[in-house]
């Protein structure tokens, strides 16, 4: 059965991010050892939910905004996490979690004014998925300029650093880091596998979505929201890491269909698995440097994608 | 037929840099000053330079060492030792630097520090007459060198080549013993974790002061690498640059970093940037310095 | 007996205008759609048609006038218990991603469905029965695109269907299907009026076919009401040569009057 296969999978990346890695650590000493249980551990499972989040919320926001080319960062998110980090870096900002909370803050920055740019209409205001995209690619760009602004006025090693952390990273993940993740992210989750039904519906059409009992302007919100919130906390966590959230819901579809109900859990566990072996793939490829994540999954995920669209095309 | 005359001319311009080594220590010639760069550029001056503008730090803080420090007039935003160089007007930024503002000086030579981009700057600064001198400021020979060079562009030479030479017994006198904590890691950046590997000048210092760093084995002068790598290689202190006092840097509490001991334990060695962030007529102190952080660890 | 005094759907005296324009769209308009009978909306194109079931099933609020279905203002249903009661075919959807026959009428039971809950035996029955009546049964695993326009609309009918409403509220069902099609499938929803008890409203601007399958008539023109009532009452020369604005002939056929547009210049006997 296809879930059981996409179970091992998931176990198996788990399980080779806690074994592999650029130090060696002999196999007796696996359960003892303290990188294993700090960092490894931590960091496999902050890559799986990290992962997770990035498909599910993809797979969300390619039926909300009725494309399936969308990526969760259409709308502006990672550049307003990626100048908000940049600021913290320039203003020297202290403290361990300044960068997380700053990319963060931009992030919910962004997703607040692509909001109210994408309401169109009196009273209130329908949100419109295509204005949405637009306003996502205009915030993003504004923030990218600026950010660039930044970056270029700043010395040398910061402007270095400040692309490095963009690139994508899961090196911060620690057991406080699982912690938070593991309270913020149940509720968006659960909120947008609620939301698969109605999302079928939607895929007809906002009326026949609405003459078939689906409550459209809310759904629309709330994915939204839901979406835009689980993207900002895992570009707060670890940077950008771009097409896990654009390649992953192509790939399930090709094995499970259109029908959100199975779709959306399995975006979650092949976007899980697809960042865990991404990311142990970043730490041993050139061991013992390191590979911005962000990199290697695109280098995975471009090639990937570029079959998808041949197969999509030819059909 | 053009690949020989390009022969040519590249023999005549080996020729001519042979001669201006050579030539370092005498009396400058009645016809001017000639030298190559360290881009292979040959910059030719009619007397020695009386307005020059700097565009490194280093370079800056070099002149000052060499006693040209009145014929210094125009440094970048970054340039702040010696003291006496903040009152130099600003031109801005040395890497990709802003030509007008440069030219707005008036000097008769300009000193930039090698890179990319700054070789097309040279190139536009000589297309408005400027002479343009590139010089390679990575690694302790190199401050010995741009000493000649800029000695010999300055009309300092006595100073410049008197320098080289106090850089070059360090470089190659012996290594001080091992102190207590000998391995070090030097950590630039935290997220991602960032070291410094054999290509760079701290690397240097640090054989000098008698301690090893753990990645020497890296190639480059900084790279990337897990927190586990640097967990696995048992640092005994962490180097790190701070800019201002000697507080602990902001990764000493995240927990994730908990798992190297040198950091649980809070053994850090705190450098001041202006001292170590680039090669410097100081090395010397800096050697000093670094050894007397190494040895307070407790 | 009781379906034929009060009506599933009232619409009383309704009047609305999209906002940023200066026309109303709908002006002091009523409806009323019973049980066990067939109703059809007429008019010309842009008479306010689509804009009056928008009003009657509460997407739009009327600037004037009120609109009730079973008894309850339609503003005060929520939308999923709506689902329940009315089911709608829309002038046009989308498909966005590739679907079988039987997926997309099973989406006809989301209204039944709850929040976690799978597909009850019960939903599959409705659903089947549905394509049954529907006479799509054969093709229930088929792909949508590969259907021809007929099926597709009659797949969309078993979808609306499968949420066991008791109305039907089909807009313009047949703008594109050929005549054979056209036939089959306001024979189908005639049939399902006969024989469920189903209260059927279609819009359309086929004035004959109307004429032929409809109990009641409602006819608009530049949002007002026009006439209403039977076909023979509403479709009379006067009345249909007023709207349409175009010289006409009415001549009986089987018992109902068809429209014989007349040619300019010619007058006939």
């Amino acid at each position: 059965m296809k879930w059981v296969a996409l179970m091992v999978v998931a176990a198996t990346a788990l399980g080779l991010a806690v074994v592999l890695g650029p130090a060696h650590v002999p196999w007796s000493e696996l359960p003892r050892s303290d990188i294993v249980r700090s960092l490894r551990l931590p960091r496999a499972i902050l890559a799986f939910l990290v992962g997770g989040a990035l498909g599910l919320s993809g797979a969300s926001l390619q039926a909300l905004v009725r494309n399936p080319l969308a990526d969760p960062y259409l709308l502006g998110l990672s550049g307003g996490a990626g100048l908000g980090a940049v600021l913290a870096i320039a203003t020297h900002l202290a403290g361990p979690w300044a960068l997380p909370l700053a990319a963060f803050a931009g992030a919910l920055l962004a997703m607040a004014l692509v909001y109210r740019l994408g309401l169109v209409g009196g009273g209130g205001g329908q949100l419109d998925p295509r204005v949405l995209i637009l306003a996502g690619v205009a915030v993003g760009a504004f923030a990218s300029a600026i950010t660039t602004a930044i970056v270029s006025l700043a010395e040398a090693t910061a402007l270095r650093n400040a692309f490095l952390w963009l690139w994508g990273g899961l090196s911060g993940a620690s057991w406080d880091a699982v912690l938070v993740a593991c309270v913020y992210f149940p509720v968006p989750v659960v909120v947008l596998l609620a939301a698969a039904r109605p999302l079928d519906a939607l895929a007809l059409g906002e009326e026949p979505a609405r003459h078939l009992g689906t409550d459209v302007e809310p759904l629309k919100r709330r994915v939204y929201l839901a979406a835009s919130l689980l993207t900002a906390a895992a570009v707060a966590v670890s940077g950008v890491i771009g097409f896990v959230g654009l390649v992953v819901p192509h790939a399930m579809r090709a094995l499970w269909g259109h029908r959100h109900r199975p779709l959306l859990p399995a975006a979650f566990l092949g976007g899980g698995t697809l960042l865990t072996l991404s990311d142990t793939l970043a730490r041993t490829a050139v061991a013992p440097r390191e590979l911005p994540v962000g990199i290697v999954t695109a280098l995975v995920g471009v090639p990937v994608f570029a079959l998808l669209l041949r197969k999509w095309t030819a059909s | 037929m053009r690949l020989r005359a390009h022969r040519t001319h590249l023999a005549g311009l080996l020729a001519l840099a042979v001669a201006a080594c050579v030539r370092g220590g005498r009396a400058p010639e009645a016809r001017g000053i000639s030298v190559t760069d360290d881009a292979g550029r040959r910059v030719a001056l009619a007397a020695p330079a009386r307005r020059v503008v700097s565009l490194s730090p280093a370079v800056t803080e070099l002149l000052f060492a060499l006693g040209a420090g009145d014929q210094v007039v125009g440094r970048t935003t970054w340039c702040d030792y010696p003291p006496a160089a903040r009152a130099v007007p600003s031109v801005g930024d040395g890497l990709n630097p802003n030509v007008e503002a440069v030219a707005a000086r008036h000097p008769d030579l300009v000193v930039l520090y090698q890179s990319q981009l700054n070789e097309t700057a040279a190139r536009q600064l000589e297309r408005i007459g400027l002479a343009a001198a590139v010089v390679r400021q990575d690694r302790l020979e190199d401050v010995g060198r741009a000493a000649q060079l800029l000695g010999a562009l300055t009309g300092r030479r006595a100073a410049g080549d008197s320098l080289a030479r106090e850089i070059e017994r360090l470089a190659r006198g012996p290594a001080l013993q091992p102190p207590p904590m000998a391995r070090v890691a030097i950590v630039v950046w935290d997220s991602p974790p960032m070291v410094i590997g054999a290509g760079s000048y701290l690397d240097e210092l640090t054989r000098l002061a008698g301690a090893a760093n753990v990645f020497h084995d890296l190639a480059s002068a900084s790279a990337s690498v897990s927190l586990e790598t640097i967990a696995a290689r048992h640092p005994d202190v962490i180097v790190v640059l701070a800019d201002t006092g000697s507080a602990l840097p902001g990764f000493a509490s995240r927990p994730e970093w908990q798992v190297i001991p040198a950091v649980r334990a809070r053994r850090f060695a705190v450098l001041a940037g202006s001292l170590f962030g680039r090669p410097s007529p100081r090395a010397a102190e800096a050697v000093a310095e670094l050894r007397r952080s190494l040895e307070a660890v407790r | 007996m009781d379906r034929e005094l009060s009506p599933l759907l009232d619409v009383r005296g309704v009047s609305y205008r999209y906002p940023g324009t200066t026309t109303e769209a709908l002006s002091d308009v009523s409806l009323a759609v019973r049980g066990g009978r067939l109703t059809a909306l007429l008019g010309p194109n842009g008479s306010g048609k689509t804009t009056l079931v928008r009003v009657a099933l509460g997407l739009l609020a009327p600037r004037a006038g009120v609109s009730e279905i079973l008894g309850r203002p339609a503003a005060g249903w929520a939308r999923r218990e709506l689902a329940r009661v009315v089911g709608v075919v829309t002038q046009q959807e989308e498909n966005l991603f590739p679907q079988r026959v039987r997926e997309t009428v099973t989406l006809g039971r989301y209204p039944h469905l709850s929040l976690w809950g799978r597909e009850r035996p019960e939903d599959h029955a409705a659903v089947t029965r549905a394509l049954e009546r529907c006479d799509v049964l054969p093709l229930a695993h088929r792909w949508m695109w590969t259907l021809s326009g007929g099926e597709y609309q009659r797949v969309r009918l078993a979808r609306a269907l499968a949420q066991e409403p008791k109305l039907l509220v089909l807009d313009e069902p047949t703008a594109s299907l050929d005549l054979r099609h056209e036939m089959e499938l306001f024979e189908l929803t005639r049939a399902l009026v006969d024989r469920t008890g189903l209260a059927a409203l279609v819009i359309t601007h086929h004035v004959n076919l109307a004429a032929r399958f409809a109990d009641d008539v409602v006819l608009l023109s530049e949002g007002r009401l026009a006439a209403r009532g039977t076909p023979a009452d509403v479709l009379t020369r006067e009345t249909v040569e007023r709207v349409f604005a175009w010289p006409v002939a009415i001549e009986p056929f089987d018992g109902r009057p068809q429209m014989i547009p007349l040619r300019r210049g010619k007058e006939t006997v």
